[in-house]
């Protein structure tokens, strides 16, 4: 059942990013209406799925992240009028829910009922603030694109299809600001949970180091944003360099330490 | 003598070099009285952002040399300006006229803009247009109305002034509350900047060289009238600068509003150069948050809104060929009548001599044999010159009696 629903979630989320990427291949733009409604669809059929999982190791936390860019997507459509942050989101999210399913799903046992709510919040915070991280990087780089065009005075697709400048700066501080907080609060859950029900924090000293890395990198582009009032290019770029931090960090300790039994 | 028309366009020319063609209101009857000069009998002068173009009744080959001079000295360097020109005739030339005012011919395809300039250029170049043009350009005109009333040719918003609004969409999102300096006082800017307000852009500031013209404009807009000196400080604090002056070089230079602009903080500015000659220098793009357009850019953008327009294309050019043909039965029929008068008055007087001469030798035929005799050659000139008076109305009448009478003309020195 589960493998059922990632399965036809990644079908929809397959049609979606085609439909919306058709524009770029020569094709007539899709319907509003059908770009919005395949990823919805797609959306509940996940949500089903998701919460049959048990939220431990990266297959899980991959389709959790997944679902997560697609509600993001489906709620900056509002935000940005616009299907733009699809180009990347509807991929981004069909890979990753490919990835699980290649990974390996599969219902787990359930923890007792004190846990599950730490669990709980700490998943759910820390993959939506790697989604909203995500969607800061995607709103930046589609912002440099925009700028790139306007600035270039070509008129084409990107033009076309992407929304304003100062709306994707605005969406690009809204998903920064929320996603750092929620990011930050995930690991301290993770931190309070370790020490709470697993007897202490059982990580290496690279992953601390990084992981520190990580959240100074992340927090210096917040705090340009927030306390240095940064926008348009140098905010995008600070947002790109955070989020290429948590990427690189991510695959670098994954190398160093494979394994599928957890997310980090 | 035929209708021509020798000029340059946005096809055929970059912006550079059209602006150096472009002439001014008060230069056309001087460019043009150069080419009457030459020989030609009517002149008309449409000289617009997108095309200069002389339409002339004229001999090709004693005007074309003057046109392309008379450009070619608007080029730095000895630039040819045959080499960014075109020739059209007669017939071809009157449809062209036709595509054009109908907006056929257009950047953006079916704009209405163009109607009113060929109706300034007519108007400027009333004195020197002649009969022939100004039933050529009165027609145009009609052209133009039929098209936009029988097509959906017209349709939409695809004109360089809702580009403006387009392109400052892009960078701003929400327009409303954005506010706006207008430059120049002219029609374009007063056209934007309408567009602009019902965007919802407060356009707060007209400057213009005199301040009496700004004034008007600024009332119209619910805007503050400035001198264009007063304007430069207020390029710190506007979100769209929209200009188009009618000056002959860049207003908007570096040294005036560079420092300016470097205070915005980051700040996006829209620039929109509406005008040509350009009035900003194209070294302000160059700042970070500076976004500058001229009015290719904008037509490029709005000739993307074209291409329902196109769809319209096949009935407008029916209509363009239909009145290309009545115009040019009217033209062929012009000469047609006093061509044939003089054609019949040339023989008659020719019958006549010889019959005098004839009769001369002939004393001794009786008044009615002499009467015979005259009525024999009235009634072989009348057969001789049927079939060609005949063929001549004709052709006339289908248009294409142009060619008939210049060859009469040529045959019998007419």
């Amino acid at each position: 059942m589960i493998l059922t629903l990632h399965l036809l979630a990644l079908v929809l989320y397959g049609l979606a990013t085609a439909l919306t990427l058709a524009p770029f291949v020569g094709l007539r733009a899709p319907p509003r209406l059908l770009t919005i409604a395949l990823p919805c669809a797609g959306a509940a059929l996940h949500v089903v799925a998701v919460s049959q999982l048990t939220l431990v190791g990266v297959a899980p936390a991959l389709s959790m992240l997944a679902l997560c860019l697609v509600l993001l997507q489906l709620a900056t459509e509002r935000l940005v009028r616009g299907s733009a942050v699809g180009f990347f989101t509807g991929p981004l999210a069909a890979g990753l829910v490919g990835l699980a399913l290649l990974i390996g799903l599969a219902p787990g046992a359930e923890p007792s009922a004190g846990r599950n709510v730490w669990l709980i919040l700490h998943v759910a915070l820390s993959v939506m603030g790697l989604a909203l991280l995500a969607l800061a990087f995607i709103a930046a780089a589609l912002y440099l694109l925009q700028f790139r065009e306007l600035k270039a005075r070509r008129f084409g697709q990107v033009f076309q299809l992407f929304p304003p400048l100062e709306r994707l700066d605005h969406l690009n501080r809204v998903a920064l600001v929320a996603g750092f907080p929620a990011l930050t609060l995930g690991v301290l859950l993770a931190l309070g949970y370790a020490a709470r029900f697993a007897g202490g924090l059982h990580v290496g000293k690279a992953q601390i180091v990084w992981g520190l890395f990580t959240w100074v990198v992340l927090g210096w582009a917040t705090w340009v944003r927030v306390v240095r009032h940064w926008g348009g290019r140098r905010a995008a770029f600070a947002s790109i360099a955070g989020f290429s931090a948590v990427l690189l960090v991510y695959l670098a300790l994954k190398l160093a330490q494979p394994g599928a039994e957890r997310f980090l | 003598m035929g209708i021509k028309v020798l000029g340059v366009n946005h096809r055929t020319a970059p912006l550079e070099v059209r602006e150096r063609f472009a002439h001014g209101a008060h230069e056309v009857p001087g460019a043009l009285a150069r080419v009457m000069a030459a020989g030609a009998s009517g002149g008309v002068l449409l000289s617009t952002c997108n095309r200069t173009e002389f339409y002339l009744v004229a001999d090709e080959e004693r005007v074309t040399p003057v046109v392309w001079d008379l450009l070619g000295e608007r080029l730095p360097g000895g630039t040819a300006a045959r080499e960014y020109g075109y020739i059209a005739r007669d017939r071809d030339a009157v449809r062209h006229l036709y595509r054009v005012s109908s907006g056929l011919d257009s950047m953006i395809l079916g704009e209405s803009q163009i109607q009113g300039q060929v109706r300034d250029a007519w108007e400027a170049s009333r004195a020197q247009a002649g009969p022939v043009l100004h039933r050529l350009f009165q027609t145009a005109l009609h052209v133009g109305a039929r098209v936009r009333t029988e097509t959906a040719l017209g349709s939409g918003t695809a004109s360089a002034a809702s580009a403006a609004v387009a392109v400052a969409g892009k960078i701003f999102g929400d327009l409303a509350g954005r506010t706006a300096l207008i430059l120049g006082a002219g029609d374009m800017a007063e056209l934007a900047a309408t567009c602009l307000s019902d965007e919802g852009v407060q356009v707060s500031l007209v400057a213009n060289r005199t301040h009496e013209r700004a004034r008007v404009i600024a009332e119209r807009l619910g805007a503050r009238a400035l001198t264009l000196d007063e304007a430069w400080p207020h390029f710190a604090t506007a979100d769209i600068v929209l200009c188009s002056t009618a000056a002959p070089h860049a207003v908007v230079t570096w040294d005036r509003v560079g420092a300016v602009i470097g205070g915005r903080r980051g700040r996006p500015l829209c620039i929109l150069d509406l005008a040509v000659p350009r009035d900003v220098d194209p070294a302000i793009a160059q700042i970070e948050n500076v976004f500058l357009y001229d009015i290719d850019d904008l037509q490029t953008v709005a000739a993307q809104a074209s291409v329902r327009r196109r769809e319209e294309i096949p009935a407008a050019e029916r209509i363009v060929e239909e009145e290309t043909d009545v115009f040019w039965a009217w033209y062929g029929g012009l000469g047609v009548v006093p061509v044939i008068k003089e054609f019949r008055a040339r023989m008659e007087a020719l019958r006549a001599a010889e019959v005098e001469r004839a009769m001369r030798h002939l004393g001794h035929l009786a008044p009615q044999d002499r009467a015979r005799v005259e009525q024999l050659s009235q009634a072989l000139l009348n057969k001789f010159l049927h079939q060609p008076t005949v063929a001549l109305k004709a052709a006339a009448e289908r248009g294409s009696g142009y060619g008939l009478l210049e060859a009469l003309r040529r045959l019998f020195g007419l």
